[in-house]
């Protein structure tokens, strides 16, 4: 049987390595054909304009190593994982319904409540920063492409098996169930210690895959580091760099200090489980890990929140008609968080029993670090004070993100203080406060983003109507539920339980409709994205958002337009254009633009 | 203004060997985490391969058989530190192991038949 096995494994694998040389070889053969110079490409539509250095159909996105294409690329894969780890809560929400088991077991909540926390930030949130950052950094700073176009496209091939192994408890293989450590895998639980169930392999897979996306995001950000540090053009220099490669640089910085260093503890940890070594179950051992996982977790969230920032200040005052008000303070304060973010870890430790005045330094640190926070925040209010506002869909979301912002940095604020700390937390105020940043404001950046960029990586308009639907679905939605969330933390309920005494059902339930308000407008939003896609009215002018009137015009939408230019016009007939301009009439044509095509 | 603007035409815009080698990390760490020698074997191939396809590809080694044997000294000084040293994890050393002296034997073949192979078209 044993022997069997091994056989088995050993041919497939044979199998495989001959199917990948085959493969190879093919295409390595048919790469060194010289593509005829400006050769008419297949089916002749404007996104094929790079095509005589592309093999096309699948081979294409598997092979590509373009910023542009690993940009779509990372792109829909962190809205794919937005969509899995959203439907994850949604189950975990509707079982929060009533105070009982109901729906669920208590282990399968606590194996989504592990796999919906590592899949939003692992999997969704730092891949929908590096499909904006590969996609619009190049063309920000003028650069032909990334520093090293090949380590981009490994980076991003690393994050669908990271993927696989991190669900890899919930596929149904014999023998493997998911994690149940949450997101921060505590020991002595992730070590498998006690007579729990931890020991699985299906936990070692999870620690495997978190390992994975780690050196993926490694890679992406030195390649970030030295793009922006070799690769402008010469008309770009520090003084007149643009905001979001500000912050994607300070968070390349973060990611460089941090991510190793959560690499090394999961290797550790994978070590403590299955070679003997006893890191995590000496004594201190416990404590050993929260230092080591926290001084990679709270950089972490700002590695989240940084280039979230940089959209914001980027696109924000697009529609505000006016400059980044303060823009040097903006980028100071972005490097002022980067640096400050090192010295802030052990506030998730406060309870935890360490000395004391070390708690009271990392209080300090904390509430420090709340300064360049709100420093951004007044210079993107004073940005939109007696601006010329458009509220279109990315302004919404733009805006969003500022309400949510301030809502999610004072309860942080709140949390930095030790002796309020004592009180909330572990309970559902932690979870409040940082929902409201991670949904809130980074997410809601992302779609900002999207939208504001759509014309850009579709050539086409998304539904204007419809993008208004998806911003104030998510806005009450969020609120809704994570406003709860801190009630409930007020009321003293525990975070990570599936059940909960009764007198905490109202809140919790009001929690669960905001959610399903949250799941109505993400729906919204894939069949706008989607079709819109598909379908959407063409764009031909390259500054869709009328931006050139106040002079805002910024390099990607140049270089747009030149790109629509030289794209041969296939005889489009002069439309009006469909803007998003709060503009009644464009809002009229553009709804039905998608029936026009 | 150039025919697609952003892109420059000193490189490929597509490369086979990415993919592969995003594919070789996981099935070898795989292999050498759970001690399934195929595994570990085959992805560290995979990976080695891929690697040294990728640096002859973009010219930053001239040779591929020298650049696998280069890869494979790596893995093999790997393999014995895991298989003959106090760490003592046999079967993955030796599977290592193996992984280096494949490695090596492809290399050579490559060098031998395939590329003079392309060479003469
Ligand atoms: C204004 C600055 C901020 C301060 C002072 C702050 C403070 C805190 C504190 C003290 C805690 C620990 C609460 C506890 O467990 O008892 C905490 C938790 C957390 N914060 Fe923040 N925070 C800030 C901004 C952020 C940002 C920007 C993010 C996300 C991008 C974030 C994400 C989190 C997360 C994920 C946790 C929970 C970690 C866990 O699972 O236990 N925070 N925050
Ligand atoms: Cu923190």
């Amino acid at each position: 049987m044993e022997v069997n096995g091994q056989l088995a494994l050993t041919v497939l694998m044979g199998v495989f390595l001959i199917a990948v040389a085959a493969w190879l070889a093919r295409v390595e053969d048919w790469r060194s054909y010289t593509p005829l110079a400006g050769g008419g490409t297949v089916g002749g539509t404007a996104e094929q304009y790079v095509s005589e250095e592309k093999p096309s159909g699948v081979i294409r996105w598997l092979t590509t190593v373009d910023h542009k294409d690993i940009g779509i690329l990372y792109g829909a894969y962190a809205l794919v994982a937005f969509a899995v780890g959203g439907l994850m809560v949604v189950v975990m929400r509707i079982e929060l319904a009533d105070p009982a088991s109901t729906v669920i077991s208590n282990t399968f909540y606590n194996s989504l409540l592990t796999s919906h926390g590592i899949t939003m930030l692992f999997l969704f949130g730092t891949p929908i920063i590096a499909a904006f950052s590969n996609y619009f950094i190049p063309l920000l700073i003028g650069a032909d492409d990334m520093a090293f176009p090949r380590i981009n496209a490994i980076a991003f091939w690393l994050l669908p098996p990271a993927a696989l192994l991190i669900w890899a408890g919930f596929f149904p293989i014999p023998d493997v169930i998911p994690a149940q450590t949450a997101w921060t895998m505590y020991t002595p639980l992730s070590a498998g210690a006690g007579s729990g169930n931890q020991m699985n392999a299906g936990v070692d897979l999870m620690l495997l895959g978190l390992h994975l996306s780690g050196v993926s995001a490694t890679m992406g950000s030195i390649n970030f580091i030295a793009t922006i540090f070799t690769e402008r053009d010469e008309k770009v220099s520090w003084a007149n760099l643009d905001i979001f490669s500000w912050t994607v640089l300070t968070q390349s910085g973060l990611i460089l200090f941090a991510f190793p260093l959560l690499g090394s503890a999961i290797l550790m940890l994978l070590l403590d489980r299955n070679f003997g070594t006893m890191f995590f179950s000496v004594d201190g051992g416990a404590i050993l890990w929260q230092h080591l996982f926290w001084f990679f977790g709270h950089p972490e969230v700002y590695i989240l929140v940084l280039p979230p920032m940089g959209i914001v200040s980027l696109v924000l005052p697009r529609f505000a008609g006016r400059r980044l008000f303060g823009f040097k303070f903006v980028v100071y304060s972005t490097l002022a968080i980067g640096v400050l973010s090192f010295g802030v870890w052990a506030h998730h430790m406060f309870a935890t029993g360490i000395d004391p005045r070390l708690r009271a330094s990392f209080m300090a640190v904390s509430l420090a670090i709340a300064i360049p926070s709100a420093v951004k925040t007044f210079n993107w209010i004073t940005t939109m004070w007696n601006g010329k506002i458009r509220l279109t869909t990315p302004m919404l979301f733009c805006i969003g993100f500022v309400s949510n912002f301030i809502l999610g940095g004072v309860t942080g604020v709140f949390l930095a203080s030790i002796p309020v700390d004592l009180i909330l937390h572990d309970t559902y105020y932690v979870v409040g406060h940082f929902h409201y940043i991670v949904m809130g404001a980074i997410a809601f950046a992302g779609f900002a983003g999207i939208y504001y960029w759509f014309p850009i990586y579709t050539g086409r308009m998304y539904q204007v109507t419809l993008g208004k639907w998806h911003f104030w679905l998510s806005m009450i939605g969020t609120n809704v539920t994570f406003f709860a969330m801190i009630l409930l933390g007020y009321g003293g309920m525990p975070r990570r339980y599936a059940t909960y005494l009764p007198q905490f059902a109202t809140l919790h339930q009001i929690a669960t409709v905001g959610a399903l308000i949250l799941l109505a407008g993400q729906i919204i939003f894939v069949w706008n994205f989607v079709q819109s896609w598909l379908e959407g009215r063409k764009v031909e002018d390259g500054d869709p958002w009328g931006l050139a009137e106040e002079n805002l015009v910024t390099a990607e939408w140049t270089w747009f337009e030149r790109k629509l230019q030289t794209a041969v016009t296939d005889g489009g007939e002069e439309e009006e254009l469909a803007t998003d301009g709060g503009n009644p009439v464009a809002d009229a044509d553009a709804e039905s633009a998608a029936d026009d095509e | 203004m150039d025919e697609a603007p952003g892109l420059s035409d000193q490189y490929r815009t597509a490369s086979p060997w990415p993919v592969f080698i995003a594919l070789g990390i996981p099935i070898s760490e795989l292999g050498l985490l759970f001690g399934l020698f195929p595994l570990a074997v085959g992805g560290l191939l995979l990976f080695g391969g891929s690697v040294v396809g990728m640096l002859s590809e973009s010219g930053y080694v001239n040779s591929t058989m020298w650049a696998s044997v280069v890869f494979s000294v790596l893995l093999f000084a790997f393999g014995s530190a895991l298989a003959f040293t106090e760490v003592n994890l046999v079967v993955r050393g030796y599977a290592t192991i193996a992984a280096a002296a494949l490695l090596v034997v492809g290399g050579v073949v490559f060098e031998l038949f395939v590329r003079e192979q392309r060479d003469a078209f």
